[in-house]
This record gives C-alpha cells, structure tokens and sequence, in this order.
C-alpha cells in the first residue's frame, strides 16, 4: 500500500530534530569545543613544522579548516541519522508509526532535520575557523560567496551521512553497536578524508582507499569552496576520460559535487528503504 | 452498531507461534471492552493487528467502517493508541508531545490549539504543559499520553496495559479517567489488563484471553456468577498434603471444582523444572564453580539460538537458592499449597471440609471463604492463577517470545 508524502508530517519531524538539537546544549559546545581544540592546537601547533606554500595560501590552518568543519558535519549527521535506534528504544517512534503518515514522510523529515542540524553546526564551526583566521588569506568578497556555496555543500553531505546513519540505525537493534560505529565507520570515513594530508604523495593503497571514502569528496567541496587547494592529482586521475575529462581539469569542484550528488542519493533511498521495512 | 469486527483473525510469530489464534469477536460503540490474561497471552499483538501496526497471518478486521489491511491510513485515523511502554519525547514539554501529535495527525493550528487545552483539562495537566517530559512523575506521562491518544477524536481508543507498575493512587486516577473518556465523551475503548481488579472495576465486557484464543467473554458479573457457590480456600504446610487431600474431595457432589493454586515460587509444573535446571548445573560443575556456571547460562539466556533459555527470574531463584543454605528445600516449600474449591454455601460445608482433612490426619494451615472474583474465573478457564506467570517451562518460554515478538513487531506502513 502506498502512502502519499505528507508536508505537514515531514515538517512536524523535521521540527522536532531542531528542537531537541537545540536544547541539548552540552553536545553543542563540546562539538564546537572539540573542533576548535582541533583548529587551534592542532592546526598550529603541526602547521608550525611545515614552511612555506605547501599547504596552499592559508597554509596548514586553512589547509585542515575545511577538514574539521567537515568532521563535524559527518558527525553531527551519523548520529543524527543512528538516533532511530534511540527514538526506538525510548519508544517515541511507535507515537510516529502509528499516525497516519507513511513512513517515507517521516524518514524525509528526519533526514532533512538531520542535515540542518548538522549544517548549523558546521556554519558554527565555520565561524569559529574564521575567528581563529583560518580564511585571513581569501579576499573578502571571495569568502562572502565561499561561505554561500559551502551552505550548499554542507546540506548536500549531511543529507548523504544522516541517510547512511539511518541505514546502520535501522539495522542495529541495540546501541550497544554505537561505540563500533564510532570506531570502524566514522573514523576512518574522517581518516580517510584528507583532512590532515594531501591526496598527492600518500601511499597508493592509502590513495585507493582515500578514492573510496565519500567524505573526501565532502571535504574537497568544501575546499573549493573555502579556497584552500584541491587534491590535483583527483583531477588528473579523471582527466584521462574521454570527453569530461578535459571538463573536469577546467571545472576542479565537478567531481567532487557529482560525486556527493551520487552518493547522497543513494544513502537516502537506502536509509529509506532500510527504515521502511525494520523492526520498531 | 459494531465499531470492530474481528474474523478469526490469527498471527504466528517465527513460523510456529501461534501468539493470536484465530479469534473473532465484534465491539459495539461506546462500549468498554478489556482483554484479560497473563503476559503473552495475545493481548497486544492483538491490539497491534487492528491498530494496523502489525499484519494478520491470517483472517481480517474491521475498525470503524474500514478494513485494517485495505485501508490502514482511515483506521488509524479512527483510533488512539496508549501504548504499553512509553511512547513520548522526553525531551520535549508536554504541549510540544500534544502538538506534535495534533500536527502530524493534521489538525490545522486553530483547533489544535483548542483541543490541546481541552485535553490538558481532561487529564489535570495545564500547569505542568510546559515543563519537558523528563521531570514528569509516572502517572503524569501516563495521563499525557491518555491526552495525546484522545486529541484527534478517535472513535476508538486502545489502552495498553494502562496501569502497569503504578501506584494505587495514580491508578486509581488513570480508572476515573478513562471511565469519566467513556460516559461523557462516549469514546469506545479497548483496553487490556492483566490485573483482574482492573478489569471487574472498569470493563463493561471481559475477554479472557489465554494461549491467543478467547476463553471466556462476558460481563464481570456474568463472569463471576459462572462460579456459583463460594470459594473456600485451604493452606497446607506442606505442598506433598495437598497431593494426599486433592482426589478426597472431587468425588464429593457439593464440590463442583478443586483446583491446587500455586504460591509466590511458581507452580509444581515450574517447580520441577527448576529442580532439574539446578541438578544439571550441580553436575557441570566441575571446577569452575556455580556461580560460573550461572554465568555461562546467564549468557546463552540472554540470545535467541540453541540450548536451554533460562529466564532472568529462573536465574535469580537459583542463584539465590544456591547462595543460601537450606535454600533447596526453601524452594520445595514454594510449590502449590492452596487448594481452591468452589462448594455450594461455604460456611456451612467449612466444618466438613475441616473434618476430612483432619482425618487424613493432614495439618491445615488456614482456611478461607470467599465469594468467586475474577481471579477465580480465570483459574477455573484455564486452569492457572493469572498472577502465576510461570507455568510450565515450555510455557514460559512461548510467553517470552510473543512478547518479544509483539514488542519488536515488523509494522507496515
């Protein structure tokens, strides 16, 4: 039986995740603190070993900002998305099953709940990170439109991260899996980011891997976007195409975009799929 | 006119639970309808087939004019559901839980803001709206999610175990409410229970509801007046008398039933499991030691797969039995030791009764006339106390799973 989508009940979920995000202050400001301790003592402290422009214009700072905004974001939004299992678990989500709505109505909504939520903090972050003058080196009127574009970016990675939290949500029937999840998924998809190091010069396995990680192409969108340089090298792996290659090397932010467009897609149809059909 | 129309509608669990079995049964409007029977007994798997959120194996119902499986959306619509366990966002207020139901239920801002407070009235809540849900007593989320049920209107309101683990006091709250929802909102509803004062005070109509098949269906009254005569209960000393006084008194015509009860440890059936559970660890001793053993079993216990379950209450006597001395014979002492009989005017057979057993040269430990409750109906159609979940072993082990089953239920939508 197929049910209509709801406005009004992807609405009302959507505005249930703003709300309790909003009062759970304390997973704010640590989020925010743990980024920030990443920017400052981190960023500057490793940036100070390296000289020069090896890192770009904004040197290591500017290089990472990008990076750990992007970590909050794909935190934020993993548990945004495996917070099912809590709504589960606390019962609230039978309150929504049994409403006349479909399920695909209250999925949207939850991963679009999720994804803003996850995207205020990342425009947190990124005002912290500008604070800090990670952005000191991009020309005002340049950042204004970066900052703009990166809004966009954020959402689009969110949305692909809540769909894969619901996903692993859905599948896991107690939060007792939660610590693995923190550990042999999220933190290798940050790992593997490029957050810290270049795509160029790492090992080829650690290159393939690197390929592999949807959020790499997260936090080079992000870099386009904030000014920081763009793995080449991803650029000249997909320069040999025929036809868009030549297209790619002229438009460095496509591959990356096409590819989180890919993979948010699929993430939210398998997160609803798999949502649609677990156990409450 | 019927507002529910169940056709031997019946749910397997696992290919070969049989947790409702083909049970038919028709509510009118404006009735107050209570499930009764023991945990597992198919009482909210049940409820969860004609609130659509579980689907029949097999037969079909009708909610308010709709078919659960053709139009589950109208259905819902024309129910409220207070589920068993809790159901509302602790962290949210009690007004944002009441609104978020009134918005994803449809109503538009102008009467939801209306029946909001209406509802609040209804369950005393106004001026704890706006406080979050976390800091609310037991009785008090219970009484918003009575609220919450009941703000889109619905025709028919389903109440699952409505009173379970609350005091006296706030129970007897939660009674005048739903009795005040019945008479003056002239809501149906359907609640389930298995306390037996729970049902006999509030239900205009009981379904005894055993092993997913209707026992018995009727007023409280009807019910209990099956039972005619008094119950006079004894008390041995010892569980091993009863055996010797049962068969004397079920060859007397004035004894129309003579059921042994068990007491506060469980039944004999159970009984004699639990010694054979205890014989075996004993033997897998070895050297690791009892409590090791325990252990072992504790973790197999906990998951689904092969080898004996034991239940964590099953796991508790022992480990209690074991730590303690005498505590073997402590638990022979816990088998059945009441034998109820149902005789025609019990004061008067009292003294008879006494004689016999006196001279089958048994000690009594204390004898008790009453006149039959519903318990006692119970124990008559299905040949167990309700209070008595443990049953025999097998027993309880299919209890365990429907309830799991009901509660991880795969729901449609």
């Amino acid at each position: 039986m197929v049910q209509p989508i709801s406005g009004q009940a992807i609405y009302v979920v959507l505005m249930r995740e703003i709300k309790r995000y909003w009062r759970a202050k304390a997973r704010i400001i640590s989020s925010i603190a743990q980024s920030f301790f990443f920017l400052l003592f981190f960023g500057m402290g490793v940036g100070s070993m390296f000289s020069g422009g090896s890192f770009g214009p904004g040197g290591y700072l500017g290089y990472i900002a990008p990076g750990i905004i992007g970590m909050g974001l794909l935190f934020g939004s993993v548990f945004s998305g495996v917070s099912v299992i809590f709504d589960r678990q606390f019962g609230f989500m039978k309150e929504m099953l049994v409403a006349p709505v479909s399920r695909t109505s209250i999925i949207i909504g939850k991963i679009l709940g999720g994804a803003l939520t996850a995207s205020i903090q990342g425009v947190i972050l990124l005002g912290v990170s500008t604070l800090i003058g990670a952005f000191s080196f991009v020309p005002l009127p340049l950042f204004v439109i970066g900052v703009l574009l990166s809004i966009g970016v954020m959402i689009l990675i969110t949305a692909g991260f809540v769909g894969l939290g619901v996903a692993i949500g859905s599948s896991l029937n107690d939060f007792h899996a939660f610590q693995l999840l923190v550990t042999f998924v999220i933190w290798p998809l940050f790992m593997l980011s490029g957050v810290f190091f270049p795509f160029t010069g790492a090992p080829s396995w650690l290159q393939i891997a690197m390929l592999c990680d949807p959020m790499f192409y997260g936090v080079e969108a992000m870099r386009v976007c904030l000014g920081s340089p763009v793995s080449l090298d991803l650029i000249t792996i997909f320069s040999g195409i025929p036809v868009i290659g030549p297209v790619l090397v002229m438009v460095p932010w496509l591959v990356p975009i096409l590819v989180l467009v890919l993979f948010t897609s699929i993430m939210v149809a398998i997160g609803t799929f798999l949502f649609s059909r677990a156990q409450v | 006119m019927a507002i529910i129309e169940v056709e031997e509608l019946t749910k397997i669990f696992n290919g070969d639970i049989r947790a409702v079995d083909g049970i038919s049964f028709k509510v009118e409007e404006g009735e107050l309808l209570g499930f009764l029977g023991p945990n597992g007994a198919g009482k909210t798997t049940t409820l969860n087939m004609l609130s659509t959120l579980l689907k029949p194996t097999s037969g079909s119902a009708i909610v308010n004019g709709h078919d659960i499986l053709e139009n589950p959306d109208a259905v819902r619509r024309s129910i409220g559901f207070v589920f068993q366990d809790p159901t509302l966002d602790t962290e949210l207020t009690g007004r944002e839980n009441l609104d978020f139901h009134g918005r994803i239920y449809g109503l538009k801002r102008k009467v939801r803001v209306e029946r909001i407070k209406e509802m609040l009235e209804i369950v005393q809540l106004e001026d704890r709206a706006d406080d979050l849900v976390k800091t609310y007593s037991g009785g008090m989320k219970r009484r918003l999610e009575i609220a919450r049920g009941l703000l889109h209107y619905p025709k028919v309101l389903f109440l699952d175990e409505p009173t379970l683990g609350l005091d006296p006091q706030t129970r007897r709250a939660i009674w005048e409410h739903i009795q005040r929802l019945n008479e003056d909102e002239k809501v149906t509803i359907i609640l389930t229970t298995h306390y037996t004062e729970e049902a006999d005070y509030l239900c205009n109509r009981i379904q005894i509801i055993d092993f997913g098949k209707l026992v018995a269906v009727g007023t409280p009254n009807d019910l209990k007046s099956r039972l005619e005569g008094d119950i006079v209960s004894l008390v041995f000393k010892d569980p091993a008398h009863l055996m010797k006084i049962h068969p004397l008194f079920k060859g007397k015509d004035w004894v129309s039933s003579a059921i042994p009860v068990a007491g506060d440890g469980g039944n004999a059936g159970g009984m004699s499991r639990m010694m054979e559970i205890m014989r075996r660890i004993a033997r897998g001793r070895g050297g690791m030691g009892g409590m090791g053993g325990l252990a072992g079993m504790g973790a197999g216990g906990g998951h689904g797969g092969g080898g004996i379950r034991i239940p964590k209450r099953y796991k508790e006597m022992i480990a209690k039995a074991m730590s303690s001395k005498g505590g073997l014979s402590a638990m022979m002492k816990a088998g059945a030791k009441q034998l109820n009989l149902l005789v025609d005017d019990g004061g008067h057979r009292i003294p008879e009764i006494v004689k016999i057993v006196d001279g089958a040269g048994v000690e009594l430990e204390s004898v008790e006339l009453h006149k039959p409750t519903l318990d006692d109906v119970f124990l008559a159609t299905t040949g167990r106390s309700i209070r008595d979940e443990r049953g025999s072993f097998t027993e309880t082990i299919r209890r365990r799973r429907i309830t799991r089953s009901a509660r991880g239920m795969r729901v449609r939508g």
